[in-house]
C-alpha cells in the first residue's frame, strides 16, 4: 500500500514537472495556433539563467529564481517579436520549423556559455522527511508547491482578468478581437511573457530535482507534447491534467521499464491516443461558427 | 454621443484587385444609412474597409473629426466605431457574459481615472441598459455563445458591440440566416437602438428590413454607387431590380 | 587535398539526399518530418548489422532502404488525418525512442561502444564516391519523376489544400502514406551510405542536426525544386563541415563551442531563409495555369 502510494506520489511530483511547460503550449498554441517545438529550449534556457544569477552571481536562490523568470519571459518575448512576428501570416507549418530553428539557438547558446557538463544550483542539500509513511525529499515539496502555485496564478489569470479574456479571445476568433479593439501583438507578447516564466519555473524545478545540462529541456518535449495533447489542446488548463495523468502512468511504467525510457512510455500514450481519440481526454470539437 | 461618417473616392479591394470604386457616401450624426445591392456588389468589402479590414486603395473617410483611413481596426474601435460581422460576430467558446464584458474593456479596460469600484459599477450599468434592449439573453449569460440559437446569437453580437458605447454601430447583415419572424424581431430592435441616437451603417440584402429603420439608401452595383436616395423614395418609387440587375425581370410580382 | 575533396563530395551526396527526400515528403506532399534523423539511423544501423552478419553489403543497403520506408509509411499513418503539427511530432518522437534503444539496448546497437569495421559495398575511395554520385543521381530522378507525375501533381494538390486533404477519401491519403514512406527509404539510402562512408557509428553521431541540415536545404533550394535542393545542401555543407577545419586556426574556442556554434548557426540560417527567403532559389516546377481572379461580394 505504501508503495503504491509512494509512486502515485512521484508520478504527481513529475507530472507537475511537466505540467508548466504543457501548459505554456498549449497557451501559445491556442493563441497563436503553432506548436512551440522551442519549449524544451526555453526550459533550457531559464534553467541557466538562473543559474548564471545563483552560481554565477551567488544570489540567493529566490532572487535568482525572480530575475530567472522575468529574464525567461522576456526572452520568450523578444524571439516572437524577432522571429514569429515576421512570419506571422505565414503557414503554421512555416512557424514550426522555426519554433525548431529557435531550440537549436536557445540550447546551443547554453552550451556555448556554459559547456555540457552537468550543473547545479547552489543550494544546501537536506535529509528528505517522512510524512504519512511516504518519503518525501524538500525538492519535491518544492516542486508540489511552486508548482500549483505557478498553474494556479496562471489560471487565475485565464480566467478571470481582462488579460486572460483578451487572451482566450483572440484564441477564439482573432478578426472579431480585432474588431473589438484588441491588439493582438500585446496579447501575443503577454502570452509569451507567461509561457516563458512557466518553461523558466519548470526548468528551475528540474535543475532542483536533478541536475542542469544543456539537454535537460529537449528531453522534455516529448513528455510536454503528449501531456498537452492528451488534455486536448483546445484547453490549456487541461494540459495539466494530461500531465499528471502521463506522470502517475510513466511512474507506474518503471515497475517494469527503465526509468530512462520515460519518454518513450509518453510517446506510446501519444500513438494510441492519436490513433483512437486525438483530442485528448477533455477535448471536445471545437465550436467554430 | 453618435458621430457622421463621410466616405469620399472610396475604392477599396483584395490584392492589388478593386472590388469597390469611388464610392461616397455620408451618414449625418445620428443618423442611418443601408447600402443595398445584388450579391457580390462590393457591400461586404466596403463595410469592411469602413471598419479597417481591407485597407483603402483610394479616397477617404473621416468618423467625426479624425481621419480614420490610416488607422487600424482596433484604432477606430477605440475611436468609438463597433462593428457586428455577419458569421464569426461571437466568442463562441466564451460565455455571454464574457462576450459582453470584452465590449465594455475594449474602451474601458484599464479604467482610466475611475477607482475599479466605479468603472465595475458603470459597466454593470452599461449592461443593464444593453440587456434592456435584448432580454433574450438576459438569462444566457453563462452558456458559451457559440451554443445560442441563431437569433440569440445575433443579439449577443449586437449586445457586445453595444458595449463599447459607440458612437457609430457598422452592421454587416443583420438578417442573414435568421428565419422571418426572428428577423423582423431584430430589426424592431434595431430601431430601437437608432432611438438612442447612435450614427448607423448597415448593408443588407433583405431591401424591405434593411430600408424600414433607415433614413437614407445607397444601391451599389459592381462595386459602384448607382443611386443615393431616402429610404422612403428606395422602397417606393425607385426601379431596385433595374437598378440591380439592368433590367426589369421576366416575372413580376 | 584529394581526400578533403572526396569527404566533402561524399558528404555532399548524402546530405543531398536526404534533402531531397525530405522534399519529397515536405516540399511535395507537405508531410513535416521532425524526425527526419530517426529514419537515417534506423539505415545505418540495420546496414551495419545485416553487413557484419556475412552477407553481401548490398543486400544490407537493400534490407536498410526497404525498413526505413517500411518504418516511415507505419509512423506518417499515426497521425495521418491529423494536422501537420501531430506528424511533427510523432516523428520527433519516434526518432527519440530510436535514439534512446541506441544507447541502451547494447545486444542489439552495442550501445555507445557502436558498431566497427562496417564493410562498404565498392572497394576503393574512387568506386565509393562514384557510388554515392550514381545513388545522388538516382534519387534526383526518380523525384523529378514523380514531381511531374499524376502521384506528384495529387501530393501537391493536398499540400496546397488542407481543408481537401482533411476531408478526402482513403485512397488519396494512402498517397501520402506512401510518399512519406519513399522518403523515409530515400532517407534510408543516404544514412546506409553514412555507415558505410564511416565505416563505424555510434548512437552520437545522430541527433536533430541532421534534420536540421535537411530543412536548411530545402528552404534554401525552394520546396518543391529539387535542383535547388542539391545546389543548396552542397552550400550548406561546405559552409558548416567546413567550419570543422577550423577547429586549428580558431584556438580561443573548444571544438565542443565550435560545435555549438555551428548549431546555432544553423538555427539563426534556417530562421533567416524562412524570413527572407521562403521562396529559395529556384522556383518551383509548375504547370503554367492561368486562373481568373475570385469575385468577391
Amino acid at each position: 500500500m505504501i508503495d503504491t502510494l509512494q509512486i502515485l506520489f512521484n508520478g504527481v511530483v513529475s507530472g507537475l514537472l511537466v505540467a508548466l511547460p504543457a501548459l505554456a503550449l498549449a497557451l501559445t498554441f491556442s493563441v497563436l495556433r503553432f506548436a512551440n517545438f522551442a519549449i524544451g529550449a526555453m526550459l533550457t534556457a531559464g534553467a541557466y539563467a538562473i543559474y548564471a544569477f545563483n552560481a554565477g552571481l551567488g544570489w540567493p536562490l529566490l532572487p535568482s529564481a525572480l530575475a530567472g523568470i522575468v529574464l525567461g519571459g522576456g526572452v520568450a518575448m523578444l524571439v516572437d517579436r524577432l522571429v514569429y512576428r515576421p512570419l506571422r501570416e505565414r503557414s503554421p507549418v512555416t512557424l514550426l520549423v522555426a519554433s525548431m530553428g529557435v531550440a537549436f539557438v536557445l540550447e546551443n547558446l547554453v552550451r556555448f556559455v556554459a559547456g555540457n557538463a552537468p550543473v547545479g544550483y547552489a543550494v544546501d542539500p537536506a535529509r528528505p522527511l517522512r510524512f504519512a509513511g511516504l518519503r518525501v525529499n524538500h525538492e519535491q515539496l518544492l516542486i508540489v508547491g511552486i508548482g500549483i502555485a505557478s498553474l494556479a496564478l496562471v489560471w487565475i489569470v485565464f480566467r478571470f482578468t481582462a488579460l486572460g479574456r483578451a487572451m482566450r479571445a483572440v484564441a477564439d476568433n482573432a478578426p472579431l478581437a480585432a474588431a473589438r479593439g484588441i491588439v493582438a501583438n500585446r496579447v501575443i507578447g503577454a502570452t509569451w511573457f507567461i509561457a516563458g516564466a512557466l518553461a523558466t519555473t519548470a526548468g528551475m524545478l528540474i535543475g532542483l530535482d536533478s541536475t542542469l545540462d544543456p539537454q535537460m529541456g529537449w528531453n522534455y518535449v516529448i513528455q510536454v507534447f503528449a501531456a498537452a495533447i492528451l488534455g486536448g489542446i483546445s484547453h490549456p488548463m487541461a494540459a495539466v491534467a494530461g500531465a499528471l495523468v502521463l506522470g502517475v502512468s510513466a511512474e507506474l511504467s518503471t515497475l517494469v521499464i527503465a526509468p530512462h525510457y520515460r519518454p518513450l512510455v509518453a510517446f506510446a500514450v501519444l500513438t494510441v491516443l492519436l490513433l483512437i481519440r486525438p483530442w485528448g481526454i477533455f477535448g471536445t470539437a471545437r465550436l467554430a461558427k | 454621443m453618435s458621430a457622421p461618417l463621410i466616405l469620399q473616392g472610396v475604392t477599396a479591394g483584395y490584392h492589388g484587385k478593386a472590388i469597390v470604386h469611388d464610392v461616397s457616401l455620408e451618414v449625418p450624426a445620428g443618423g442611418a444609412l443601408t447600402v443595398i445591392g445584388p450579391n457580390g456588389s462590393g457591400k461586404s468589402t466596403l463595410l469592411k474597409s469602413v471598419v479597417g479590414l481591407v485597407s483603402l486603395m483610394a479616397g477617404s473617410m473621416r468618423l467625426g473629426e479624425r481621419e480614420i483611413d490610416r488607422l487600424d481596426a482596433p484604432a477606430r474601435t477605440r475611436l468609438g466605431l463597433a462593428y457586428v460581422p455577419q458569421e464569426r460576430n461571437v466568442f463562441p467558446n466564451l460565455s455571454v457574459a464574457d462576450n459582453l464584458r470584452l465590449g465594455w474593456e475594449t474602451l474601458h479596460g484599464r479604467g482610466g481615472a475611475l477607482s475599479r469600484a466605479q468603472g465595475r459599477a458603470r459597466e454593470s450599468a452599461r449592461r443593464d441598459e444593453v440587456l434592456a434592449l435584448f432580454p433574450e439573453i438576459a438569462d444566457r449569460l453563462a452558456t458559451p455563445a457559440g451554443l445560442l440559437s441563431g437569433g440569440q446569437r445575433q443579439m449577443a453580437a449586437m449586445a457586445s458591440a453595444l458595449m463599447q458605447g459607440p458612437s457609430l454601430l457598422v452592421l454587416d447583415e443583420p438578417s442573414a440566416g435568421l428565419s422571418p419572424r426572428n428577423a423582423s424581431l431584430l430589426f424592431d430592435r434595431i430601431a430601437d437602438i437608432r432611438a438612442t441616437g447612435i450614427t448607423l451603417l448597415m448593408i443588407e440584402q433583405n431591401v424591405q428590413l434593411g430600408l424600414r429603420v433607415a433614413d437614407h439608401g445607397v444601391v451599389l452595383v459592381n462595386g459602384e454607387v448607382r443611386l443615393r436616395a431616402s429610404a422612403d423614395h428606395l422602397l417606393h418609387h425607385a426601379d431596385l431590380p433595374a437598378l440591380f440587375f439592368g433590367h426589369a425581370p421576366a416575372l413580376s410580382s | 587535398m584529394t581526400s578533403y575533396l572526396f569527404s566533402i563530395l561524399v558528404l555532399v551526396s548524402i546530405a543531398g539526399i536526404a534533402a531531397l527526400a525530405l522534399n519529397l515528403q515536405w516540399g511535395l506532399t507537405g508531410m513535416v518530418n521532425f524526425g527526419l534523423f530517426g529514419f537515417y539511423m534506423l539505415a545505418a544501423y540495420v546496414y551495419a548489422q545485416v553487413a557484419a552478419t556475412g552477407a553481401s553489403p548490398w543486400l544490407a543497403l537493400a534490407a536498410a532502404i526497404a525498413l526505413t520506408g517500411v518504418a516511415g509509411a507505419l509512423t506518417s499513418l499515426i497521425s495521418l488525418r491529423l494536422a501537420d503539427d501531430y506528424l511533427a511530432i510523432v516523428t520527433l518522437g519516434f526518432a527519440e525512442c530510436l535514439r534512446l534503444v541506441a544507447i541502451h539496448e547494447e545486444w542489439l546497437t552495442r550501445g555507445s561502444l557502436g558498431i566497427a569495421n562496417i564493410v562498404r559495398p565498392v572497394a576503393g575511395d574512387g568506386a565509393f564516391l562514384a557510388l554515392c554520385l550514381v545513388a545522388l543521381l538516382l534519387s534526383f530522378g526518380l523525384l523529378e519523376v514523380i514531381a511531374r507525375a499524376p502521384l506528384g501533381r495529387a501530393a501537391r494538390a493536398l499540400r496546397d489544400d488542407p481543408l481537401v486533404a482533411a476531408t478526402t477519401g482513403k485512397d488519396v491519403m494512402w498517397l501520402r502514406v506512401k510518399l512519406f514512406g519513399i522518403g523515409a527509404a530515400i532517407t534510408g539510402v543516404a544514412g546506409a551510405l553514412h555507415a558505410s562512408y564511416y565505416q563505424y557509428i555510434d548512437p552520437t553521431q545522430f541527433g536533430p542536426i541532421i534534420t536540421a541540415y535537411a530543412f536548411m536545404g530545402v528552404i534554401i533550394g525552394g520546396r518543391g525544386s529539387n535542383r535547388g535542393v542539391i545546389v543548396s545542401a552542397f552550400t550548406v555543407i561546405l559552409l558548416l563541415e567546413g567550419t570543422r577545419f577550423l577547429n586549428d586556426h580558431v584556438g580561443w574556442l573548444t571544438p565542443a563551442q565550435l560545435a555549438a556554434l555551428r548549431l546555432i548557426l544553423i538555427g539563426v540560417g534556417l530562421i533567416l531563409a524562412l524570413i527572407y527567403r521562403p521562396q529559395g532559389l529556384v522556383p518551383e516546377y509548375r504547370l503554367k495555369v492561368r486562373v481568373p481572379a475570385p469575385v468577391e461580394g
